[in-house]
């Protein structure tokens, strides 16, 4: 399977992956130049958080081999993939119960903010033929793709 | 090999995925007292005509043909462990070399007045339950729910839904007692009052009597009250399903007592889910159900995961009734020499029993966004110390750690 490889030495924390990411799953159609950040619509699957000491700390989901979030699911809408190995979310049998949101061990997951019906998850951007686009979007190279 | 299993909820469905993933030509078979598989956790949207029973199914499409697993409708009634075989209340007889029995549990309906013989009384634990519940919801009007814990809630959410009239009664104080603090279940109690729900708190029902016509009509509390209804829903607990067991020799107590492989007393028979008693929820039951097919399959050891249940944290829970969200772990109340934390407004409540640098318990409502760490810090008693001041604003980045193929690992 495919995991998307964080070197946080690397990272100087401008968050284009969060924008990225937010881009690729807008609703609306536009480019980055016009996508509204403060729009609560437009979430991060990804996040970037600043340690004590300054430096930066890049938490994506990690399509686990074992993946906890799976395991609390309790509608069916969480499944590991076992061709591609990622870890899918399917909105339509979600029952917005957030066991998986509990579950996560490193917090990757939340409702969405707007309807607290969904759940915001990693989809390694299956719609743009799964290259993520936070990936392609780091200009540091503190994550790439890798085959693990 | 024939692996049987005896249920097809949580435990039982995971159990049999995992077996068939360890073994391409096993026998699996299945018998289950469901009509068809549901997940019990989504019965409100059933009851709210949110979801039909087919949508309530939590597997796969074509999970039963894909995986070769069959599936014998029917009630498991006696198991004779020495000819290795399951009688059913049918009187058919299924052999199998190795067993699960992944049965859950039932409602207890307690003997309270003619509660346990009227026939408008009912548990909420089975899509048999909610289906008989929502023919009688038709013509009933008045609906007395017993019980305001997650259960009672459920049931109250759904059938709000259908514009019924409903009472909540509780013996504790406060709603959701074993979820929630004073502060957490005022704020869904309002919720639900202003959709019409009536709660009558600190209350217990003394006595109900069956009219002639077999149904209870009302209900009378121990303050004196009288309380109409047309249908009861008692949502006062549940018990492991393992009556069926008696003379079997498997040992059961309170549940089926398993070791952490999930084998009982008697060899090649083994235990998961609520019917152990070790748990009640989801997540749990998944993964006695998987650990128990691992063990099934003689497979002792297998990277990356458990096959032992190790991961017994259970004080942990979700809910979502209204659209407010709320995740509440570990120890509910503080004990004396607690240092307690809060922080609030008008979109939130976060509060953390902490105990020696240590975070007992923690309720966050109204913003669990990134709250999986949580459960990870308390049930692992991760030492906080000095970072009581950003407590709540704790991330992952705190603990961050890369190990190999790039998983992540926790490091403090
Ligand atoms: C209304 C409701 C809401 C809930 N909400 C949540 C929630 O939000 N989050 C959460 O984590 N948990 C929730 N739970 C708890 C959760 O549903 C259970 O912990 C979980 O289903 C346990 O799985 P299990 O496999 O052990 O048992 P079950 O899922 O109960 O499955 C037992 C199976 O055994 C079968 N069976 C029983 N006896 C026999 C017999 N004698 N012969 C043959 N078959 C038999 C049953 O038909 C069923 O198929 C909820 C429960 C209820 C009732
Ligand atoms: S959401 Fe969390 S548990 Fe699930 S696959 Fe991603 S990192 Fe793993
Ligand atoms: S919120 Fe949806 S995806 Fe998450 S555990 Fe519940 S049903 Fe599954």
């Amino acid at each position: 399977m495919r995991r998307i490889i964080v070197e946080y030495e690397k990272c100087d924390g401008c968050k284009n992956c969060s924008v990225a990411c937010m881009q690729a799953h807008r609703k609306t159609p536009g480019t980055v130049y016009d996508l509204n950040l403060t729009d609560p619509e437009n979430e991060s699957r990804n996040f970037i958080y600043q340690a004590d000491d300054g430096t930066y700390r890049p938490v994506f989901c990690r399509h686990c081999d074992e993946p906890e979030c799976v395991m609390s699911c309790m509608s069916g809408a969480l499944k590991k993939d076992a061709d591609s190995g990622l870890v899918t979310y399917d909105e339509k049998r979600c029952a917005s119960c957030f066991m998986c949101v509990m579950n996560c061990p490193y917090g990757v997951l939340k409702p969405d903010r707007v309807t607290n019906t969904k759940v915001i998850k990693c989809d390694f951007c299956s719609q743009d033929g799964g290259e993520p686009n936070c990936v392609k979007s780091c200009p540091k190279g503190a994550i790439h793709v890798e085959e693990v | 090999m024939r692996h049987v299993i005896i249920g097809t909820g949580a435990a039982g469905i995971t159990a049999a995925a995992e077996i068939r993933k360890q073994d391409k030509d096993a026998e699996i078979l299945m018998i289950s007292s469901d009509s068809q598989v549901h997940s019990r956790c989504m019965l409100h949207k059933y009851l709210s005509h949110e979801r039909t029973a087919g949508e309530l199914d939590f597997t796969e499409e074509g999970f039963f043909e894909k995986n070769n697993i069959s599936v014998v409708n029917g009630k498991a009634a006696a198991i004779d462990t020495e000819m290795k075989t399951v009688f059913l209340e049918s009187g058919d007889e299924i052999a199998y070399n190795r067993l699960l029995i992944a049965t859950g549990a039932d409602s207890v309906i307690p003997p309270v007045g003619d509660l346990r013989k009227a026939s408008n009384v009912f548990g909420l634990r089975h899509l048999s339950d909610a289906q008989k519940i929502d023919a009688m919801a038709e013509k009933a009007q008045n609906i007395l729910i017993i019980g305001a814990g997650f259960v009672g809630l459920d049931a109250a959410y759904g059938l709000l839904e259908r514009r019924k009239k409903v009472t909540v009664v509780e013996m504790a104080t406060r709603i959701l007692p074993l979820q929630l603090d004073e502060h957490g279940a005022k704020a869904y109690q309002e919720l639900f009052e202003k959709e019409g729900v009536t709660f009558r708190l600190g209350r217990r029902v003394q006595d109900a009597v069956c009219g002639p016509d077999g149904q209870i009509h009302s209900v009378e509390l121990d303050s004196g009250e009288s309380v109409p209804c047309d249908m009861i829903i008692v949502a006062a607990g549940v018990r492991p399903s393992a009556g069926f067991l008696e003379n079997s020799g498997i040992k059961a107590d309170r549940g089926i007592e398993v070791t952490s492989r999930m084998e009982t007393s008697v060899k090649d028979v083994y235990a998961a889910g609520d019917v152990t008693g070790l748990s009640g929820i989801w997540p749990n039951a998944m993964k006695q159900g998987k650990t128990a097919a691992l063990n099934m399959c003689g497979v002792k050891q297998i990277a990356g995961a458990d096959t032992e249940y190790t991961d017994t944290f259970c004080a942990k829970n979700t809910m979502n009734f209204f659209g407010l969200v709320t995740l509440c772990l570990g120890a509910l109340i503080p004990e004396e020499g607690d240092e307690v934390l809060t922080e609030e407004n008008k979109r939130i409540y976060r509060r953390a029993i902490l105990r020696d640098g240590k975070v007992r318990g923690i309720l966050l409502q109204g913003d669990i966004s990134n709250s999986g760490i949580w459960q990870y810090i308390i049930k692992n008693e991760i030492n906080v110390s000095g970072k009581e001041k950003k407590l709540f604003r704790l991330t992952f980045a705190d603990f961050f750690g890369v190990g190999e193929r790039g998983k992540y690992v926790w490091t403090f």
